[in-house]
């Protein structure tokens, strides 16, 4: 069987292992890619069933075996871009065993957990469970492409749909394919309209004009008049479809990235600044929809413009024909040479246009802090800073842009020149039939003809762009998205049991949020979940609202791991009551109704009733038909968490979260709000985070987590006895209270 | 908690185990062991304003300027902070690919060859004014270009695209 490893083991690691530990002992290694002094090497760890190998060049024999009943601690001690596997000996004292960078680090962590986990209970094949569950993370990868994938079971995007850039496009473009056919048969028909006076012109030249017949030249006016008209009045039409294909195509394309935008998961907003996917929603669709429709539409009309005159110069004189291009390869080659120079620069620039987008998304929205910071000056120089890197890197690209389409334009007038040169020499000697009027409609026939040389050549410019855009919009488009794969869902609520099983969980894995959680909270607990700044408290409510998915371990609800149950269905039975409720610019009343469809005017009013906050609604003047500002403006805070509870209220959850729901308001208000909470609460699970521990007083158990860890768990009562940090907390509360009951008395008095 | 600066030579650095000091101040001859230094600024202002802190994180004093302190204690110091922080310079490029929008990096650094991979270049290229840019992986590992511009022609052909 092949031996469970981040990446393959050196067999020459192995095999040492092997002799050390015995073969029949060996579980799984860990490789790291550091050496001890911290360049770049191998180094690894064989753990067996009751000690472990360590490989490395700083050891004497170059391995060394620890056992595990030797280990009063293993840990991964992450430094900053690198991390250390050390353990704590009988004597208290810590050794560096391997050194790695954040690759291992996860695999080291859960081999930590392993080595303690068997200095306390002796090995078993269960204890192994955590290790397994790492490495099943590790190697999701999609059997087709190797992409990266967040769980086994998740589809790979990038086999899932064509895997060619412009190939996605296309199903926007196909539902417009009809009314874009029509414009490109009334182009060709325009373009085979707009070549006939040229023809016409030589006719005039060679004939009519020799013979003088006043009849004839009137006829040939009126004829192009009428020409004119048709050409102009389809043009005209073909102009107004063309519109609406295009608006019909970038909606669509518009509405599929936000609709993306919103099941992406919390990890690509941690990356992703809101600026950037603005931009990529605004800006670069009208990017793409240009040159959707310059491919679609005007490169059509170009080739066919260029086919016909290429025809019509042959079948007048194939021999200024050739002439006329001779400039066509030095075109093509200046044309590729263009494309590649210019491309990087575009990704650039849109590099450029996104901060700037950035910066908008950054102050614009808090303006009421630049102002009461005096701040205008520096953000106004921040924001000119960054217009002048736009520009200078615009500058940049549009002086290649000048440059090439300028050379180009000149070897293509060169062309011209020759037919001049030598198609007049040829038109005086009388050599190969070039009258003056096939000379006159060539001349006229080489300007059209090289219109689509030039177009077809500084497509190039246009496609670039269009490729940075595309590049964006597709980094949305193809982004995984929250994984939602389970397919549980149930008409009754859920009864609230939630457990964690071994929960280890990193933002990145510079540092580790929570480390080994294992918790139970049964159906109708109130929990208390207490903690510093910092803790990870918030991380845990976190992953039960399934923001972040990618955690090791298990959290099960109702006994159904979490990631087995429908996404949507799961959140609807979860009432989440954030510190900083989020208000939409809506009516009062949508504000409360807030995703829920259809919903009785006088549930609404019932919710608001619990959660205290239709007293001071009905206060308004507008009362529920209010339109809150942006963000909820019009609003205090506390009014804005009483809404936000009456969310809560009319989703009638299965869990309750409330998270530092009282931490920003004050007194008076925080007992209404408590209010609404005991009545809300009654029969749910809930879950509360709470500084003020007096919120806390319906609680029936308490967590209390430290450093991502719990460290107490129980009654209220029982921890208070322990005398533990939970202890520790109440008494420093109780005595800041105190103080503040003696200083506002001293005020009172 | 009032910050307590080092400023000078009052102090004496000892290296205990790679990325552990101890702290002993001459004048009150109190020592604190087993301390661990932390860069406030790791990105721009490297050997500035460090914070000397406990196993428990806490912090017990902050250097000002490692430069000042006296030669024994800066190369404890800087030694120190050297096995805390790796962030590899990168001298040259050796090879960029990408399939299916992830890019592998392989890059000669200062700690050796090392290739890694990308997510999303967007992100994970960040250009500073300086000309220096700072890389990180799609393991969250680190990696500087000291000035991209000084970089031969080559790994600047590769890297320029992606600024």
């Amino acid at each position: 069987m092949k031996l469970m490893s981040n990446i393959p083991i050196d067999d020459k690691y192995l095999n040492s292992a092997k002799e050390i530990l015995g073969e029949d002992n060996i579980l799984f290694a860990v490789v790291g890619d550091l050496e001890m002094k911290g360049s770049y090497g191998s180094s690894a760890m064989v753990f067996g069933r009751d000690a472990l190998v360590a490989f490395d060049n700083s050891y004497e024999n170059g391995c060394i075996r620890i056992e595990y009943e030797n280990v009063i601690r293993a840990k991964v001690k992450r430094m900053y871009g690198n991390a250390m596997f050390r353990v704590k000996d009988t004597d208290g004292k810590w050794h560096n065993v391997i050194r790695f960078s954040y690759a291992a680090a996860d695999i080291g962590d859960a081999a930590a957990i392993f080595v303690e986990n068997v200095r306390d209970e002796g090995y078993s094949d269960s204890l192994l469970d955590v290790v397994k569950s790492t490495y099943e993370k590790m190697r999701c990868f999609c059997p087709k492409c190797g992409r990266k994938l967040q769980s086994p079971d998740s589809p790979c995007i990038n086999c899932q749909g064509k895997s060619k850039m412009f190939s996605k496009l296309i199903q926007y473009i196909a539902p417009q394919k009809w009314n874009l056919l029509l414009c490109i048969v009334l182009s060709a028909f325009t373009t085979g309209l707009s070549l006939v006076p040229t023809y016409i012109t030589s006719v005039l030249v060679d004939d009519i004009l020799p013979s003088g017949s006043m009849k004839r030249l009137v006829q040939v006016v009126v004829f192009l008049a009428v020409l004119y008209i048709v050409q102009y009045t389809v043009t005209g039409v073909r102009q107004y479809r063309l519109r609406l294909a295009s608006d019909s195509i970038i909606t669509g394309l518009k509405k599929d990235i936000f609709a993306k935008a919103q099941y992406l998961p919390m990890k690509f907003y941690d990356k992703s600044s809101t600026g950037s996917v603005i931009n990529r929603i605004n800006s670069d669709t009208a990017t793409v929809q240009g040159f959707i429709m310059k491919i679609s539409q005007e490169a059509i009309v170009q080739f066919f413009t260029m086919v016909g005159i290429i025809v019509i110069m042959f079948s007048l004189n194939w021999q200024l024909a050739l002439l006329a291009l001779c400039p066509i390869p030095i075109v093509v080659f200046i044309a590729r040479r263009f494309g590649k120079i210019v491309a990087p620069k575009y990704r650039r620039l849109w590099r450029r246009s996104s901060s700037i987008s950035t910066m908008l998304t950054d102050s614009i929205p808090g303006i009421r802090v630049i102002k009461a910071f005096s701040n205008e000056k520096s953000v106004i120089n921040k924001f000119n800073r960054y217009c002048d890197e736009w520009k200078k890197e615009d500058c940049q690209t549009g002086l290649y842009a000048a440059i090439f389409p300028t050379l180009i334009t000149f070897f293509v007038t060169c062309g011209s020149l020759l037919i001049w040169g030598v198609g007049g020499s040829w038109t005086i000697s009388g050599e190969f039939g070039v009258s003056a009027g096939i000379l006159v409609s060539f001349i006229t026939y080489a300007t059209q003809f090289y219109n689509p040389v030039n177009f077809f050549a500084n497509l190039g410019d246009s496609y670039e762009n269009a490729v940075a855009s595309i590049e964006k919009i597709l980094d949305i488009i193809d982004a995984e998205p929250e994984q939602d794969f389970g397919d549980f869902k149930s008409e009754e609520p859920l009864q609230g049991k939630i457990e964690f099983r071994n929960v280890n969980f990193s933002f990145d894995r510079s540092k580790k949020v929570l480390s080994n959680i294992n918790l139970t909270i049964e159906p109708g607990d109130t929990v208390g979940i207490v903690g510093t700044t910092g803790s990870g408290k918030s991380t845990l409510i976190n992953l039960i609202m399934r923001y972040y998915d990618d955690y090791e371990g298990e959290i099960f609800v109702d006994g159904k791991n979490i990631r087995d149950i429908d996404m949507a269905y799961f959140r609807s039975q979860i009432g989440f009551v954030q510190q900083e409720p989020l208000m939409f610019r809506d009516t009062v009343y949508k504000n409360i109704a807030y995703g829920c469809g259809d919903v009785h005017v006088e549930e609404v009013l019932h919710a608001a009733q619990i959660a205290n906050a239709h007293t001071f609604i009905s206060k308004m003047p507008d009362a529920y038909d209010t339109v809150l500002g942006e963000r909820g403006v019009g609003l205090s805070g506390g009014e804005k968490q009483r809404v936000s509870i009456a969310r809560a209220v009319l989703k009638n959850p299965g869990i309750l979260i409330f998270d530092e729901a009282t931490a920003a308001v004050d007194s008076e208000t925080e007992f209404l709000i408590q209010g609404a909470i005991e009545r809300l609460i009654r029969g749910r699970t809930t879950i509360m985070i709470a500084h003020r521990l007096s919120t806390l007083r319906k609680a029936n158990k308490i967590v209390v987590v430290d450093k991502g860890e719990i460290i107490e768990c129980g009654p209220p009562e029982e921890l208070m006895k322990k005398k533990g940090k939970y202890y520790k907390l109440v008494q420093i509360q109780s005595m800041s209270e105190q103080l503040l009951k003696e200083k506002q008395s001293e005020n009172f008095e | 908690m009032i910050l307590r600066y080092i400023d000078g030579p009052e102090v004496r650095f000892t290296v205990k185990d790679k990325i552990f000091v101890d702290m002993e101040f001459y004048h009150t001859g109190e020592v604190f062991r087993d301390m661990e230094l932390r860069r406030m600024f790791p990105v721009s202002g490297k050997n500035k304003y460090i914070a000397v802190v406990d196993g428990e994180g806490n912090e017990q004093a902050m250097i000002r300027d490692v430069d000042n302190l006296d030669k024994y204690s800066r190369e404890a110091v800087l030694s120190c902070l050297e096995e805390y922080y790796m962030m590899p310079r990168i001298l040259k490029f050796v090879n960029m690919s990408d399939k299916f929008k992830i890019w592998m990096w392989t890059a000669e650094t200062d700690k050796g060859t090392v290739t890694f991979e990308i997510r999303n270049h967007l992100t994970a290229v960040k250009p500073l004014y300086d000309n220096r840019v700072l890389i990180k992986d799609a393991n969250d590992n680190r990696y500087e270009i000291p000035d991209y511009t000084k970089l031969d022609k080559k790994s600047r052909k590769m890297l320029i695209p992606n600024l």
